[in-house]
């Protein structure tokens, strides 16, 4: 079977490396965020809080949607993975708020 | 399965029947063991859901004597039908043997089981039936018994770590789609909680404790989900044997 | 939550090479197979089973949680994440590889991301090492979930890495590949990497 390279392969490709971009950058963005281990203040802020989750709530989406490529996958699925994340990362932060 | 048939000379038309019936006994007999386990454990032997793990040695002894009965009923009436168990490995080794991935993890599954039967399951049953038929021993005594019994029931592992694991090879390996492939998956969930249940000997409180929701509750709900795929899909291939389908003692060939 | 798509969310078309199993009915297609998708939901739901659990311990003594969490070095965390982002990157690389027919690069990806798999292991038990020994140990109460958590996820790293070994082996045969074992490991292996970005932000940041 000699290699064949079609364009929705290239898309795939350009897509799967854009998204682990984003997701390193994400890290890199929340590590920046959080206060170093010296600080004196014992819980972070919590508007920080917050986009820390929505960052790893993106994180998580991106995840699914381009590495396990959920976005061509069946519609049950697509909903089943969004409703973890979206219950799991509310849950979560709503706990972590009150 | 025991049916011991023997083959006709040239060894040709055995009695095509027979392992049906069997297979169907040996089902139910499966079914009721564990319904009977269930309302042994749960209704009247108290373990499960547990009493607390950071009791003191004069709770430990109020304990048994508030449940002296239902222990005493209970688990004498699991003491006489503990070899359900047995019977339950059966049915499993009977179609892991129909499996393509060789006998040899049918017989690692049944011996496993039969070996974690005795701290999963025995030792429970005698330590607190000792407590509560001897109530008048010491409460240190009455509580090394309730502890024993409650680490063995939950925490011993290492025998269903490999049972669940063989089962887990046996049915991805499998080429004869007896069980489906996600079973197997749901297998590998087991092997985690029994890996989680070791941390019970550690805590006395929080969800690591053998009351715990991680080491527990959550693992209970993996439990029945396990227990329930695989009392549907013994159905299901139970079903699927025929008339025709060969019974296990023919020889090679013929299957 | 707005999808976060690099590029406008056009509707694609099928990829269709020769490689690549076609959807049943219309456009869709799910990655992998049925029986390796009940595996990730299954885990999914119980991994966010623990971690619900773990907040609601945590609201109960916020101080100490938050005194401990601050033991973690988040440097280490932030390594340990762009490594297994990156082992991600490979296997979904390798995947579009198989579907090309372009073995030789799958296997080379698969190994790279195996690579990572294990230097993420070393990155953790260099971090457990260091926390032992100074004496951070499962008698604080965060670091109890701390170690059973990292614990359970290196359980399931060391099956990817298995997993990964039979998708391996499955490429070495010679012509006859199945696309769709390749499928189903990488989809296993990326499950890890995706609830370790939920364990690196419980754990680490949300202090």
């Amino acid at each position: 079977m000699p290699p064949t390279t079609t364009e929705a392969s290239k898309r795939d490709k350009r897509a799967i490396g854009v998204s682990w971009a984003v997701l390193a950058a994400a890290t890199v963005l929340a590590w920046l965020l959080t206060p170093g281990e010296s600080e004196a203040t014992t819980t972070v802020g919590k508007e920080l809080v917050a986009v820390i989750v929505v960052l790893a709530a993106i994180k998580g989406r991106l995840i699914i949607r381009y590495f396990m490529e959920v976005r061509h996958a069946p519609r049950w699925l697509r909903h089943t993975t969004d409703a973890w994340l979206a219950i799991l990362w509310t849950t979560l932060l709503t706990l972590y708020l009150i | 399965m025991t049916s011991t048939a023997t083959l006709p000379a040239d060894g040709s038309a055995a009695p095509q029947k027979a392992g049906k019936r069997e297979v169907w006994i040996v089902y139910w007999a499966f079914t009721i063991f564990y319904l009977a386990l269930t309302i042994g454990v749960c209704f009247l032997g108290r373990a499960t859901p547990p009493p607390r793990p950071d009791v003191s040695q004069a709770q430990a002894a109020a304990w048994f004597d508030q449940h002296q009965l239902g222990i005493q009923i209970g688990f004498t009436f699991l003491l006489m039908i503990a070899g359900g168990a047995a019977i339950a490995n059966g049915i499993v080794g009977y179609f892991m043997k129909r499996m393509s991935s060789g006998k040899m993890l049918a017989y690692a599954y049944i011996a496993t089981m039969g070996v974690g039967a005795i701290p999963g399951f025995q030792v429970i049953l005698v330590c607190w039936l000792t407590a509560v038929f001897r109530p008048d021993r010491e409460p240190r005594i009455l509580y090394m018994l309730y502890d024993l019994g409650m680490l063995s029931y939950n925490g011993s592992l290492g025998c269903f770590t490999a049972a669940y694991t063989v089962v887990a090879i046996a049915v991805i390996y499998d080429k004869n789609h007896i069980f489906p492939k996600w079973f197997a998956y749901v297998t590998i969930w087991q092997i985690v909680t029994e890996l989680l249940a070791s941390q019970m000997w550690l805590y006395k409180s929080g969800a690591f404790a053998w009351n715990g929701m991680i080491t527990l509750y959550l693992a209970l709900v993996i439990f029945g989900v396990w227990i329930t795929c695989f009392l549907a899909l013994f159905r299901i291939a139970a079903k699927r044997e025929s008339a025709q389908t060969p019974a296990l003692y023919e020889p090679e060939g013929s299957r | 939550m707005t999808a976060p798509s690099p590029h406008p969310p056009s509707p694609q078309p099928p990829v269709s090479t020769t490689a690549r199993t076609e959807a049943q009915g219309g456009d869709r297609r799910l990655p992998g197979d049925i029986d390796m998708w009940v595996m990730v939901l299954g885990d999914l739901f119980f991994f966010g089973c623990y971690f619900i659990v773990y907040m609601v311990f945590r609201a109960q003594s916020v101080e100490e949680f938050s005194a401990a969490q601050r033991h973690l070095h988040i440097g280490v965390g932030v390594v340990n994440t762009v490594v297994l982002l990156t082992s991600s990157l490979f296997a979904a690389r390798a995947v579009i590889a198989v579907r090309e027919g372009a073995l030789d690069g799958a296997r080379r990806l698969l190994w790279a991301t195996g690579g990572c798999g294990v230097l993420f292991v070393l990155l953790k038990i260099y971090e457990w090492h260091d926390g032992l020994s100074h004496g951070r140990t499962i008698h604080d109460e965060f670091f109890s979930y701390y170690y059973v958590f990292t614990g359970l996820h290196l359980v399931h790293l060391a099956l990817g890495l298995l997993v990964l070994g039979v998708a391996l082996r499955e490429l070495r045969a010679v012509g006859r590949q199945r696309p769709t074992i390749v499928e189903q490991s990488v989809l296993f292996w990326h499950m890890i990497d995706l609830l370790w970005v939920v364990i690196f932000a419980l754990l680490y940041l949300m202090r």
